[in-house]
């Protein structure tokens, strides 16, 4: 027994010695798998676009993972993954990198609140206002004399990144908001709770929120594809340098119409060629 | 002794006693709420195309296989890691050490691998397996890192087995003329064995259920790993991403049920094995 | 040979009973049982001896690797801001330049003191349910309960805190449902396994022999516990408490769901806070530079409070053996 288990642990250190020996990861780029990594709101392009792919391309594999827009601009821009995938613009410190853009799609961000909520309008100054934590209370809005109980989204977020630019000019959020790392439980916090406010890419909303009118402009397709709903953005596929290899097969597939139509369109986004930006 | 003092007497201990009695129906019934709730949540969702199939689609959508592989791997090689070396750390300590400065540091330095955050044990595992040696996100990686922190838990349990067996029958080893490996080997361990076992499988679900730990070491990527140096997303991992996305809460309730019922498994195991060791010790 | 079994049997006159049959009773001098083997069993003996000695060293060696470690990679933060900026400054705004943990490092003590004060009470009552009020057959359902909670992982009790929960105290008392309460009760509930297992071997290593004697004086069972019981098994508890505490103050992924993440101190019980552990679970994903040295650096930290925590307990016990 007492031998058994001295020569498995012998066994085990040579087998560790020589994964220690033999290993140091080469990082991506080879030409039968592909690593995404990026945005969380790009996941549904992404993934499905990846398991059609894989179907069409069975000896080729590609791994996706949502781990937010700035860390997917960080790997890619570093090597550790092939495309970083991005639902905000690059900032300047990263334009930089090396980096090439290549835009997928059109999508516009929602600001959602309860259902029992009598608010239905409200005007970006006063998303901003709301979000910086300047207004507190939902009578000062129109709403029930009521604290505004405020959902955040976390710093790795491109969405909260591309909330901050576009409607609080990049000015701060209000520190003691409430932070969530992902857009389904921004959603069904903001669903249950009567005083919340959050916000979410338009594809996300469902029946169980409500969607703000903002400036008077309701967030629909139509809107977005027009560039008149305010709170609108592209979404990216970042690369090292020009996309080659199977990084360009992959891009262009998600850029095919077959994908745009399908997949984007089910996702809640538009085809980046419906829009004039 | 006055009557009234006697009455106070008994007031006071019925009311404590009805106190106690109240914590321990609390515990049991935090216990029971976890339990059933995320029993009637998740048992709609163990279907064999969720245990056994892939998720494909953006929300996860059909099966949590590769996780299933993903932390069955781990698991298995954390333990075949840890476990040697834990336990002749125990024989050590048990059977050959001094009372002295050197197993005084040993203690101390156990003790506290034992406490050390899980996410301290994480962001190590990051520092030095992941980017110092290089192996990148990997299943040995995390194996490597969630081994440190079962060292101090299999090094106690085994130590305690080995204490009990009584001494003479190490006695009679030595009257017989053994060496002390000798006796260590053949007698005292198989003896202390089914204790010993019991340890490492409680362990092993303490190993199986870690999320700190694989996360930095393992990354979050779906695949089912084949080799060592594959990265791979545990099944608690894979909980803690669907309830943070909150877009597939179902499957996050299958992966939770599976995960309790894992556990639940090590634990019974482990008592089974530790109640037949005493029926045959009578 | 003959000789040394002699001796020994002349110095341990209670060779063969249980309650001596400990590893550390004497047993025969290491030098003259060794002088009659082999040289070849000798040296086979020292090496093993050696090995096992090396593996007891792996755990020194482990947590001198995460010092090493960890600490290479945050002590540069440590050098740039500086250890007083880092530990007092109240302001956590890495994205600005500003790596100050004060705020994180009250928001952790805060969740741990609370925790404390409902799961220590909570768990010590179960302790002395399962060592002394209960029949034999309650006790085969209820500590087998304890060592399940125990195995819980903690992620579970996170998404049970997120699921359940979270939504029944925004109902109950208005907000998000997030904030030091919810955390409370799912820490509460955490660290009683830890604190009951302790104090219950702690109160059964009490002589039956003291309870007899106080129940002959005619104490109550309450009385017995807690003029007699429990202050006998004061050192146990207190370093189970203390286990507890470190637990409480380690813990992110159950924390985390059920926190709400903002990085001040709440205002209310109600309100969204970040700790050492969470901030280093939601800042990770995307740190980079001098912000991903910070967050080592917070993991040194919460490395230096759990190590302080073993050490108050070696301290408190080698105390407690003194005074008795």
């Amino acid at each position: 027994m007492k031998a058994f288990r001295a020569a498995a642990f012998v066994a085990v250190s040579c087998a560790m010695a020589l994964t220690l020996v033999g290993c140091g990861r080469s990082g991506s780029g080879s030409q039968t798998s592909l690593t995404v990594t990026g945005s969380t709101t790009l996941l549904p392009i992404a993934e499905v676009a990846a398991e059609d792919f894989m179907v069409a391309n069975p000896e080729k594999r590609i791994l996706v993972a949502g781990v937010g827009s700035s860390a997917g601009i960080e790997s890619v821009s570093n090597g550790t993954s092939d495309i970083g995938t991005s639902s905000r613009d690059l900032k300047p410190e990263e334009t930089k990198l090396g980096l090439i853009d290549s835009k997928v799609a059109l999508d516009a961000i929602a600001v959602i609140v309860n259902l029992d909520n009598p608010v239905t309008s409200l005007t970006t100054s006063q998303v901003a206002d709301i979000f910086a934590g300047t207004i507190k209370n939902w009578r000062e809005v129109g709403g029930p004399d009521l604290e505004i109980g405020l959902v955040n989204r976390d710093e790795a977020s491109g969405t909260r990144e591309a909330f901050s630019k576009l409607v609080l000019k990049g000015g701060d959020f209000d520190p003691t908001a409430a932070v969530l790392p992902g857009t389904g439980q921004v959603r069904s916090v903001v669903a249950q709770a009567p005083i919340a406010i959050g916000y979410i890419s338009l594809g996300f909303v469902d029946k169980s929120v409500k969607a703000l009118i903002i400036d008077g402009v309701a967030p629909n397709p139509e809107t977005v594809a027009a560039g008149t709903y305010p709170v609108s953005r592209v979404l990216h596929f970042f690369t090292k340098g020009e996309p080659a290899g199977l990084a360009k097969e992959y891009i262009d597939f998600v850029l095919s119409a077959k994908i745009q139509n399908a997949v984007v369109r089910d996702a809640g986004f538009l085809p980046i060629a419906d829009g004039g930006k | 002794m006055q009557s009234r003092e006697r009455v106070d007497k008994r007031l006071t201990n019925g009311l404590a006693l009805g106190v106690i009695w109240l914590a321990a129906i609390a515990t049991v019934g935090a216990l029971g709420t976890i339990l059933v709730y995320v029993f009637i949540n998740g048992i709609g969702q163990l279907t064999p195309t969720f245990i056994f199939g892939w998720p494909h689609g953006v929300n996860m959508e059909g099966g949590i296989w590769p996780t299933i592989q993903s932390t069955i791997y781990v698991t298995v090689l954390a333990m075949l890691i840890a476990t040697p070396i834990a336990v002749l750390a125990a024989v050590y300590l048990a059977e050959y050490a001094v009372q002295g400065r050197l197993v005084s540091t040993i203690r101390f330095a156990a003790d506290s691998l034992a406490s050390v955050p899980s996410i301290v044990m994480g962001l190590f595992g990051l520092a030095l397996f992941v980017e110092g040696i290089g192996m990148g996100f990997s299943v040995i990686a995390a194996a490597l890192a969630l081994s440190f922190l079962l060292l101090p838990i299999i090094v106690r349990t085994t130590e305690e087995a080995i204490r009990a067996v009584p001494k003479y029958i190490r006695w009679g080893s030595y009257g017989l003329g053994a060496s002390k490996w000798q006796t260590v080997s053949r007698i005292v361990l198989p003896s202390a064995m089914p204790r010993i076992t019991t340890g490492v499988i409680l362990a092993a679900g303490r190993a199986a259920g870690e999320t700190a730990v694989v996360i930095y070491t393992m990354g979050t990527m779906i695949n089912a790993p084949v080799s060592p140096l594959d990265p791979g997303r545990t099944m608690p991992v894979h909980l803690m991403l669907m309830a943070q996305e909150g877009i597939n809460m179902p499957a996050a309730y299958g992966t939770a049920l599976l995960l309790v019922l894992m556990v639940l498994g090590f634990n019974l195991t482990a008592r089974y094995i530790g109640r037949r060791n005493r029926r045959m010790q009578g | 040979m003959s000789d040394e079994r002699n001796k020994m049997t002349d110095t341990d006159p209670q060779m063969c009973t249980d309650e001596t049959a400990r590893a550390d009773a004497p047993r025969p001098p290491a030098g003259q049982a060794l002088s009659t083997i082999s040289r070849a069993t000798y040296l086979k003996e020292a090496i093993l001896q050696n090995l096992f000695l090396l593996c007891a060293c792996v755990a020194v060696a482990g947590v001198g690797l995460i010092f090493l470690f960890v600490g290479l990679k945050g002590w540069p933060i440590f050098a740039k801001v500086g250890l007083l900026e880092f530990l007092g400054g109240d302001k956590w705004y890495p994205t600005k330049g500003s790596f100050g943990i004060l705020t994180l490092i009250i928001n952790s003590l805060l969740a741990m003191v609370g925790a404390l004060v409902l799961g220590g009470p909570l768990a010590v009552g179960t302790a002395v349910f399962l060592s002394e009020v209960a029949s034999p057959r309650l006790r085969e359902l209820v500590r087998p309960a304890v060592e399940l909670l125990a195995g819980i992982p903690s992620v579970v009790y996170g998404f049970f805190g997120l699921v359940l929960l979270r939504p029944i105290i925004a109902q109950m008392f208005g907000g998000l449902g997030f904030g030091l309460f919810t955390v409370w009760l799912i820490l509460a509930v955490m660290i009683v396994p830890t604190i009951a297992t302790l104090t219950e071997d702690a109160l059964r290593s009490v002589p039956d022999g003291i309870r007899e004697a106080s129940y002959a004086m005619g104490a109550t069972k309450w009385q017995t516990i807690s003029r007699v019981l429990l202050p006998a098994a004061k050192i146990g508890i207190i370093d189970a408490i203390i286990l507890g505490m470190g637990r409480a103050i380690g813990e992110t992924m159950a924390v985390v769901m059920v926190a709400g993440n903002a990085r001040v101190i709440p205002e209310g019980i109600f309100k969204p806070f970040l700790t050492l552990t969470t901030v280093i679970v939601m800042d990770m994903p995307y740190a980079s530079g001098d912000h991903r040295t910070a967050l080592f650096g917070v993991a040194i930290v919460l490395f230096i409070i759990s190590m302080l925590f073993v050490a108050a307990i070696r301290v408190i016990s080698r105390f407690g053996k003194e005074m008795s």
